[in-house]
């Protein structure tokens, strides 16, 4: 592999890593503010990422009594990192992949799996309740995402017939698989809105819990879990890109380019879910998601590997 | 270089995570420590192009371990170890168990014969393992795969929803504590709650 | 120290993060708080920079609310403001001193619309270092000492037993397989944001399902409003409690009674997550006149489409008919059936054609049912009345249920509390509570106070 180009992508990766959280923190300020009926003042809410991470940082770091302290100093860091990974695998442009493995949709789901493990952490380590709870929650419902999501990515691999996410996107030249395969993309989202913990699936961390996993959290731990949950987001936008919209495929521009708008395409809308959507209790999602987003999710496979089948002919 | 480097650096994480699990009090840290052995071997198999297994043993172990985690914190008084606890049981035989499995397995490291050659090149072992595994059945496996999956869910959604006292979403409580009322009522169950609030509302 | 001078000239452009103790009387500054564009009413008091102290507080809501103070995390500040100017304490009747106040250094203000500006100066001299952080009020120990008694420094024989450091472990108890699992005991304190204000719960917990709830003390946590020195009532408890004895305008009832519904919608579209309409809600609730009905019929058909909400709250918090038969009467018993209304006593009512709004379900969408249409038939009935009166009958049909009988319906649904959220989860506890909508004040007064004129 060449080392400048593996340079080149994991730079690419940090900056879009860090331009996709300031814009979701960016667009759900104005799609806060606008719902609530204030005065949206877009360039206002530029800086009040910033503003609010400069207020955040200035408080001292708490501690409750007996935390596991270096778990909790972990949670954060580690939810920061595998939502990176997670990017990491995304293709930015053709040729630009900062982890080049032969099973990429493998690497994105052992990275979103692992996601319970930090959540639990950060419930867990302050020895405090209601942050308990929060990590209950999520891992109860932890399967309820993972199991739809693995599944749709696997369709969207049959096309391709490999788990790379290079191929799946070059598979996609004369149809996108949003067309070819329905039912994936808003499965894929509504898994993805489970595993960054956000809008009405906010449940570790919902207001009925007074803060949840994060309540105990202060200063810059509070800022860097609040940047991971977003990483997160972002990356399940990318990789919905790439594998649902046709990644950096599309005339005209440059492809990284059409990956970007394509991203930002999925970010709005999950960003947005938090201000319409109330948040959806435990138990009723895991029946729904068991009962029925896992068969759908079935039923998809089924439809890929008819298309597949009759492609073959 | 490289390649052996990193092999003798994640094989060192993992010998020394794994020693960590039965050192730690915290029943979670434990499960953890234990999850970063089994990521330190799956990037060892990643390095042995072996990519899938690799990849496929982190996802599953991390949902596992976190399971793990769970089962212990429900059902241990002490899982976070505020209250120091000895780890292991008799412990003359699990030290000369441990020693003589070392030797076999050590035994077996050295002094068997693997093949030293690369993996060819353009071999795509996801494919292969998925051929050498399955074979001409995998129509089958993939049939019995689904009907498994739809078989634990019909299980527990039959068994989950009615628990041994009751059903579950009418706080159900242990017959012997009800005082004589249908299981759907729940203004009969304060009266297994000596509750300190009383007031002439309350009974009615 | 130019870092730290930059990051508090950029943080003093950002709201002010207050974490709201709110006491009695307090209750018609401390809704709107959340309107104003320079407040940041924060759920958790890690993240807040300054404690609001707001209205008066007996001894218990004290010392809670410098445990409260404790976890903020430094710099911090307290504000303080109560409705005659003296320190916010009240103390029981009887005469016992009132427990000193703990806060050294806090600022208090009197006019409440001072309150978001002075919050916001308090911040900025705090983050900037000109003011010092308040200081602890509780000393920082363990409860108990900790000495194990077992070979490895362990509290009981074998490996567990013990209260190390004066915290009990969790118990193990039966699940409802009969399974031994982990049970905590937490108490759920005065201040819990999606609670009202007061209430405390012992509530005995197993993984997140409730198993045994228990109020410590009988609802009187919250202060007592008949206690020594009490002053007159202000605002929408004033005007309600005014026509028990003497004729009051129809149209301002009903008006105050859609306020104090929309207020509560507002919170509990918050804690359902939905954070910015419950502001756009409390928006609403403050510039909607009878004239002008239909922002609030657009919000009731906005709720009745969003079927998010219907999966939150259908078949949460069953109230029975049989449960509502015992309540004095309000919207929580409308909603499971049971119409008494003291609306319909009163004749006044009758000529504009009044009818209760009754449901027959009895859980939590219900409820909030009950309340939406009951606050559109309010805008309706105060644009019909135009200048008609009550009837002073004796009985008032308050917001939260009737007033001037012999019990108050807060005091009903409080008790009532520990049966209805046995084996509920807690999201779906929190969904019953703040469906419920307890007057904490009402709830704590004694019974034959609300017969007396207590107006003076």
């Amino acid at each position: 592999m060449n080392a400048l180009r593996v340079v080149i992508a994991v730079l690419s990766v940090g900056t879009v890593s860090v331009a996709g959280i300031y814009l979701a923190a960016w667009v759900d300020l104005l799609v806060g503010r606008a719902v609530a009926g204030l005065e949206v003042r877009p360039l206002d809410a530029l800086i009040a990422p910033l503003r609010w991470g400069a207020a955040t940082a200035l408080k001292a770091r708490t501690t409750t009594e007996r935390p596991d302290a270096e778990t909790w100093a972990l949670a954060p860091a580690l939810l920061a990192a595998l939502a990176a990974v997670g990017l990491a695998a995304v293709p930015l442009a053709p040729g630009l992949l900062a982890a080049d493995v032969a099973n990429g949709i493998v690497l994105f789901g052992a990275a979103m799996a692992l996601v319970v493990v930090a959540v639990f952490l950060q419930g867990w380590s302050p020895n405090s309740p209601l942050p308990m709870i929060g990590g209950y929650r999520f891992i109860a419902e932890g399967l309820s995402y993972e199991i739809p999501l693995a599944v749709v990515l696997i369709a969207a691999a049959l096309p391709a017939r490999s788990l790379a996410i290079a191929p799946i996107v070059t598979s996609q030249e004369h149809l996108w698989n949003i067309v070819r395969q329905p039912l994936g993309l808003p499965l894929y989202l509504m898994a993805g809105l489970g595993l960054a913990f956000w809008g009405p699936l906010a449940l570790p961390g919902g207001q009925d819990l007074a803060g949840g996993s994060s309540l105990e959290t202060s200063g810059v731990s509070r800022i860097l879990w609040r940047l991971a949950q977003l990483l997160v987001l972002v990356a399940v936008a990318a990789m919905g890109a790439a594998v649902f919209l046709g990644g950096w495929l599309g005339p005209l521009f440059p492809g990284a380019a059409w990956m970007i708008v394509k991203t930002v395409i999925l970010l709005v809308p999950l960003i947005a879910t938090r201000h319409f959507v109330a948040r959806v209790p435990t138990e009723r999602y895991v029946v729904v998601s068991w009962a029925i987003l896992i068969p759908l999710s079935l039923l998809d496979v089924f439809i890929a590997g008819i298309q597949a089948l009759v492609a073959a002919r | 270089m490289i390649l052996n480097v990193t092999f003798w650096a994640f094989s060192a994480l993992a010998v020394f995570s794994g020693w960590r699990v039965f050192r730690a009090d915290s029943m979670v840290r434990a499960a953890y420590w234990l999850l970063v052995s089994f990521a330190a071997v799956g990037i060892i198999l990643v390095l042995l192009r072996a990519e899938f297994l690799g990849l496929i043993l982190i996802l599953m172990m991390g949902g596992e371990m976190t399971i793990m985690a769970v089962f212990m914190v429900a059902f241990m008084m002490n899982p976070a170890g505020l209250n120091p606890m000895t780890m292991v049981h008799r412990n003359s035989v699990a030290i000369v168990a441990g020693v003589v499995s070392f030797l076999a397995v050590a035994a077996l490291g050295l002094f068997a014969r693997f093949p030293v050659a690369r993996a060819p090149e353009g071999v795509d072992p996801t494919r292969k393992l998925g051929v050498e595994l399955l074979g001409n059945s995998m129509l089958v496996f993939q049939t019995a795969g689904v009907t498994l999956l739809a078989a634990m869910i019909a299980a527990i959604a039959i068994s989950s929803a009615r628990g041994r006292y009751g059903d579950a979403d009418q706080g159900s409580v242990e017959p012997d504590q009800m005082v004589t009322a249908p299981a759907g009522d729940v203004a009969a169950a304060a009266a297994h709650d000596p509750a300190p609030v009383t007031s002439p509302g309350a009974h009615q | 120290m130019g870092v730290k001078a930059a990051l508090a000239r950029l943080a003093a452009g950002a709201p002010a993060r207050c974490f709201a103790v709110v006491g009695a009387e307090a209750d018609e500054i401390a809704p709107w708080l959340r309107l104003d564009p320079e407040l940041a009413i924060v759920d958790s008091p890690r993240a807040a920079d300054v404690l609001l102290v707001l209205g008066r507080l007996d001894d218990e809501m004290l010392r809670a609310a410098a445990g409260v103070h404790d976890a903020m995390p430094p710099p911090r500040g307290v504000l303080s403001w109560s409705p005659r100017g003296e320190r916010p304490v009240s103390w029981p009747p009887g005469g016992e001193r009132p427990v000193s106040w703990p806060f050294t250094d806090d600022v208090r203000v009197d006019d409440p619309a001072q309150i978001p500006a002075a919050c916001r100066r308090l911040r900025d001299e705090l983050l900037s270092g000109r003011r010092a952080s308040s200081p602890d009020t509780l000393p920082d120990i363990d409860p108990a000492p900790w000495r194990g008694v077992g070979p490895f420094g362990q509290g009981g024989a074998g490996m567990t037993g013990g209260v190390p450091y004066g915290r009990p472990l969790a118990a193990r108890a039966d699940d409802r397989d009969g399974l031994k699992l982990d049970q905590i005991l937490v108490r759920v304190g005065p201040y819990l944001p999606p609670f009202p204000s007061g209430l405390v719960l012992d509530v005995k917990i197993q993984g997140d399902v409730i198993q045994e709830v228990s109020i410590p003390t009988p609802a009187a946590v919250a202060p007592d409003l008949m206690s020594a020195g009490a002053p007159s009532l202000t605002g929408e408890r004033a005007l309600f409690n005014a026509a028990l004895t003497q004729p009051v305008p129809v149209a301002d009832i009903e008006v105050a009674r859609a306020r104090h519904h929309l207020v509560w919608l507002a919170e509990a579209l918050r804690v359902s997550g939905l954070e910015a309409y419950g502001r756009r809600v409390l928006k609403l609730a403050r510039t909607m006149r009878p004239e002008a009905a239909e922002p609030v019929d657009d919000l009731s058909r906005w709720l009745r489409r969003n079927m998010s909400l219907r999966w939150g709250t259908r078949g949460v918090g069953m109230v029975s008919a049989s449960r509502a038969a015992a309540l004095p009467g309000g919207p929580v018993a409308r909603a499971a059936g049971d119409g008494r209304d003291a609306r319909s006593l009163d004749p006044a009512y009758g000529r504009l054609g009044f009818t209760p709004v009754v449901l027959e379900v009895g859980d939590a969408l219900a409820r909030w049912r009950v309340r939406i249409d009951e606050a559109q038939q309010a805008l309706a009935l105060a644009q019909r009345a135009g200048q008609s009166l009550t009837t002073p009958i004796g009985l008032v049909e308050g917001p939260c249920g009737p007033i001037g009988g012999d019990r108050s319906t807060s005091a009903a649904l409080v008790t009532m509390l520990p049966e209805l959220l046995v084996g509920m989860e807690w999201g779906d506890a929190v969904t019953t509570v703040v469906s419920l909508d307890i007057d904490m004040a009402e709830a704590a007064l004694p019974h034959d106070a609300a017969v007396a004129g207590r107006a003076s």
